[in-house]
This record gives structure tokens, C-alpha cells and sequence, in this order.
């Protein structure tokens, strides 16, 4: 079996529109992920960060290019690559009129689980996941953090080799998301492997191994969250509050970016005092803190977009 | 695995749309309305067509069974996006299309066996007329599923949904000689009406039934064309969800 949870090379996706331009949803992607990891693919809205994984999921043709999970490849062998895997789609919700105990069960059940296999397994998803007290409350009743939580939980039981989530934890607080990350974790820990996106950066950095930033179909990065801050020039960034007004006093020290009347510095730890002097000669407060990978992000992605 | 088939798995997803279904059970029962209004309206006004009515009701019935396999097929697809679990996954798309059809068929069964039971009693059949009965409805639900499913895959938002199930149920139920006899329509569109899965399993049965005739030949055309659309409708049908399961 190949060492890799899943390959792809240079996939191209263009959707034909009827009586609108073509679009070119991916360009040439090519990224690998290996059994076991936790990979979070990044990008704008529209970036392709979907088609990727409705490519990779069986669930659409590319125009050209190759994605093989674990060796099959998903346009040849869909029949061979679909009980390798399970999706949560992006705005996916459950059955309405199941209730969470029945949705889990059913899907289980549908993809070939034996019975008492599937009930053990859905007890242990709802557990997992803090539905049991609205485990047998239909799906229309619940929040709508607790539905996803459902689609989650749904997919999570079935340890399937390769997940693919699409944007999983959209709408749930802060204690749900990380109950999916502790889940996420503890399904590679078992040798699951993981290909997420989300929108939440902290979450990609507190639960991705690497990362990819995917930009007008193209990746733009490969990498670490550690990695990435590093490509924008430092890796702490110093707040001057009613500095935008100042920024040429400040260009030679790194990259800076105004955010309403503040002025943000990307730089290096050893230039930090010589920022901080020049603050106080201007009678301005500074605070110094980590670069986050939303900075990265947005100067990474807004590189590309200024290139253009 | 007959022409590459694969059937594992369609008895628990079907049970799965029963369950769904029987949770609604209000849309089960709100399902009768429009035969059941049809049916008082015609024991008030022409007490003689009873039993034509009662036949076209069944017939009527699972003809809309396609409507509500249009209604749920594109619900879980449009609002749920529960094909996509379901596809990327060791689920066939045939046995998801299958599922939901015959999910909708065991579902919203009840109503036509109380239909049934005032029509043995009204009417008695004989046993071929039975098998006749059996038949047709069997047909007209593998036409109506069918063309509720393609028509779910094509468009991108409810609202415009609706409109078109509308439409079919009207042009395919309601138009056509489903709940009144074959004699009220015009000899040049006999054999249009025939052509009909709806009109013509109504036809055949209210044949086989005695309550109308036709001729010999007539009934070969109804019987044929039938058979033939259920067939090859019900073949496409699983063509077009293993090509929908997808997307190009």
C-alpha cells in the first residue's frame, strides 16, 4: 500500500458556465499528505479550497491532473477509494427528522458497519462530541453548533482512513471546537489521516501539522504555521497605537501594515529597542507581540494578490 | 454486481428514509388530501364513478410518490448536501437512488391500503384484476421516482423546484383520464392518453376492473408503453445517479 494518505499532482479544474466565462477553479495543485497527519488547507473564499476536496472525495472530475488515497486513483477507482474515506461538507447538515443517535447509526449502518459494531461506535461519537443528552432529540430541534457536532460525530465514527472536513467547526463556541480538535487528534493519534479547511487560523495552527495556503488555485504556500510566519520578515510584530501617521519614520525596520490609526511592524526580535527608541522620541505607545498566522496569511496572500 | 451494480447497503438507507419519513408522519397523512377531496367531491356529484376515482386516486397516489422522491432528493442534496456524505462513501449511487424511492414508497403506502380496503368494498376486484392493479402502480411509481430524481439533480435552489413538481403532478395527474374514464376524452387523443404511464395504468386497470372498455389493441398500446417507460426510465434513473454521484 503506498506510504502516502493521499498524492496529488499538478490538478487543474475548469468549470464550463453556461453562457458565463469559464473559470479556472484550480491550477495545477500538487500536495501530499501522509498516513496519520493533520493537514489544513487555507485560502479566500473561492480560493478552491472545495473543489480540491471534492476532487480528492470522489465526488467531482478534474479537467486534468491526478489524485490517488492510498495508491487508487479517484477517477478510475472511485469504488476502491470511497470506503477509504468520509467527508463533512462544507454546510452540511443532518437529517432533520432523525435524531443524532439515528443519523450516526444509519450512516455507520449504510457504509457496511455491523450492527453492534455501529452501536458501540455511535455511542462512543456522541459521547465524544456532547450530544448524549440530545442524542435521541430529532436534529431540527438543536442548535445549530449542536447539528454540526451531529455531521461531525457522523463522520468521526466512521474511522475511516482519510477525512476530509470542509470547514468542520463553523458555528460552534469556543469549548465545541476544541472537543473537535481533541477528536481530531485522537483519530490521527489511531492512524486516521486528516485534510481540513477552515477559516479560523488558530484553529489551523493549534491543530495542523502543515499547511497549505491555496490562492486563485494555485498553493502558494507548503509548510508549517511556524514556517509561514517566518516568510513575511519576523516573527514579532510591534503595535505603535496613532502611528499611521508616522509610517515612513518606521519603513526601514520591516514590513508595516496600518490597521485604523495603528500602525503594525513586522520585524526580528533584535531590532525591537531600536523600534521601541523612535516610539518614544514620538511620544507613541508600542507593544510588542507573537506574528500570528493570520498576519502570515495576509501577507502571503496579499503578496500574491499585489503581484497581480 | 450485474452491469457493475452494486446494491450493498440500499435495505439500511431505505430503512433510513422510512425512519426520516416517519418522523413526518402529518406529510403522510396531508398526502391524501387531494385524492380524498377528489373523492368526496365525485360520491357527492356522480356517485356512479366511485370506484373510477378510487383507481385513479391509487394511481394518483404513487404518482406522487415521484413527487416526494423529487421533494426529499433535492431537500438532502440543495439544503442538506447529504449526497456528498453519502456519495463519498461505499454507498452506491444506485442504491441511494434506489433508497429513496422505495423509502418513499414504504412510507406513504398507509394511505393507499385505506384506499385499497374502500375499494374492495365498493368494488370488488377480481384476482387478475388485482395483479393488473399491483402492476401499474408498481410501473407508475418506478416512472414517477424516476423523473422526481433527474428532475431533483438539475437545479440549484428549492424555490425553483417547486414549481416543476407542481407542474408534473398536474400534467401527469390531474389533466389526463386518472381519476375520470377513458370515454370522456376524445377519440383522436385516445392513444396520446394511452401513451401516458398515469392515464394508461388508470386505463388498464379500470379495464381489467370492468368499469370501461377498450379495445383490444388499445390495451396492448397502454400495457406496452407502460412497461416499456418503467423499464427504461427506472434504467436511466440508475444511469443518472451513478453519473450525478459525479459532478463534471
Amino acid at each position: 500500500m503506498s506510504p502516502e494518505a493521499l498524492r496529488a499532482v499538478d490538478v487543474r479544474k475548469v468549470y464550463h458556465g453556461r453562457g458565463s466565462p469559464d473559470v479556472e477553479a484550480l491550477r495545477g495543485v500538487s500536495l501530499a499528505l501522509r498516513r496519520g497527519e493533520r493537514i489544513a488547507l487555507l485560502g479566500r473564499n473561492g480560493a478552491g479550497k472545495t473543489t480540491f476536496l471534492r476532487i480528492a472525495s470522489t465526488l467531482l472530475i478534474p479537467t486534468s491532473g491526478q489524485i490517488e488515497v492510498f495508491g487508487h486513483d479517484v477517477v478510475s477507482s472511485p469504488e476502491t477509494v470511497r470506503p477509504l474515506i468520509a467527508v463533512v461538507p462544507q454546510e452540511g447538515k443532518p437529517f432533520f427528522h432523525l435524531t443524532p443517535r439515528e443519523q450516526v447509526y444509519c450512516y455507520l449502518r449504510a457504509r457496511g458497519i455491523p450492527r453492534e459494531d455501529a452501536k458501540a461506535r455511535t455511542e462512543a461519537a456522541l459521547e465524544k462530541m456532547g450530544l448524549e443528552e440530545v442524542a435521541d432529540r430529532l436534529s431540527v430541534t438543536l442548535s445549530g453548533g449542536q447539528k454540526q457536532r451531529a455531521m461531525v460525530a457522523t463522520v468521526m465514527a466512521t474511522e475511516a482512513p482519510l477525512l476530509f472536513l470542509d470547514e468542520p467547526t463553523i458555528g460552534l463556541d469556543p469549548f465545541a471546537r476544541r472537543a473537535v480538535w481533541d477528536v481530531l487528534r485522537d483519530l490521527t493519534r489511531r492512524g486516521c489521516t486528516v485534510l481540513l479547511t477552515t477559516h479560523y487560523l488558530d484553529e489551523a495552527e493549534a491543530l495542523s501539522e502543515r499547511l497549505y495556503i491555496v490562492e486563485e488555485g494555485q498553493i502558494l504556500f507548503e509548510g508549517t504555521a511556524e514556517e509561514a510566519k517566518r516568510q513575511i520578515g519576523g516573527t514579532l510584530r510591534v503595535s505603535i497605537e496613532n502611528g499611521g501617521n508616522h509610517r515612513e519614520r518606521f519603513a526601514s525596520f520591516g514590513q508595516s501594515v496600518a490597521e485604523g490609526n495603528s500602525l503594525h511592524i513586522i520585524t526580528e526580535p533584535g531590532r525591537v529597542h531600536e523600534i521601541m527608541d523612535v516610539a518614544l522620541r514620538e511620544h507613541l505607545s508600542a507593544t510588542v507581540g507573537p506574528v500570528s498566522l493570520e498576519e502570515a496569511f495576509l501577507t502571503i496572500v496579499g503578496r500574491s494578490i499585489d503581484a497581480e | 454486481m450485474a452491469f457493475g451494480l452494486r446494491w450493498a447497503g440500499t435495505g439500511v438507507f431505505l430503512a433510513t428514509e422510512i425512519r426520516v419519513q416517519f418522523h413526518e408522519w402529518l406529510a403522510i397523512v396531508t398526502g391524501t388530501l387531494t385524492p380524498g377531496a377528489l373523492l368526496i367531491f365525485v360520491a357527492v356529484l356522480a356517485p356512479d364513478l366511485i370506484a373510477v376515482t378510487l383507481i385513479g386516486s391509487l394511481v394518483y397516489s404513487m404518482f406522487l410518490i415521484g413527487q416526494r422522491v423529487l421533494n426529499e432528493a433535492a431537500y438532502i442534496r440543495i439544503d442538506h448536501k447529504l449526497n456528498e456524505l453519502y456519495h463519498a462513501s461505499p454507498l452506491s449511487p444506485e442504491a441511494y437512488f434506489v433508497g429513496i424511492a422505495g423509502g418513499m414508497l414504504v412510507a406513504y403506502l398507509p394511505p393507499s391500503l385505506f384506499v385499497l380496503v374502500i375499494l374492495e368494498l365498493l368494488h370488488p376486484l377480481t384476482l387478475v384484476a388485482w395483479l393488473v392493479l399491483a402492476s401499474c402502480l408498481l410501473a407508475v411509481w418506478a416512472v414517477s421516482s424516476t423523473i422526481g430524481y433527474v428532475v431533483s439533480t438539475l437545479f440549484k435552489d428549492m424555490k425553483t423546484i417547486w414549481p416543476y413538481s407542481a407542474l408534473l403532478t398536474n400534467v401527469f395527474g390531474i389533466v389526463p383520464p386518472v381519476f375520470y374514464p377513458i370515454r370522456f376524452v376524445p377519440i383522436e387523443w385516445r392513444s396520446v392518453v394511452l401513451l401516458l404511464p398515469t392515464s394508461g395504468a388508470a386505463v388498464l386497470v379500470n379495464s381489467a376492473a370492468g368499469l370501461e372498455a377498450i379495445t383490444g389493441n388499445e390495451a396492448v398500446l397502454a400495457a406496452t408503453a407502460l412497461a416499456m417507460e418503467a423499464v427504461a426510465l427506472f434504467l436511466f434513473g440508475i444511469y443518472w445517479a451513478r453519473r450525478m454521484a459525479r459532478e463534471r
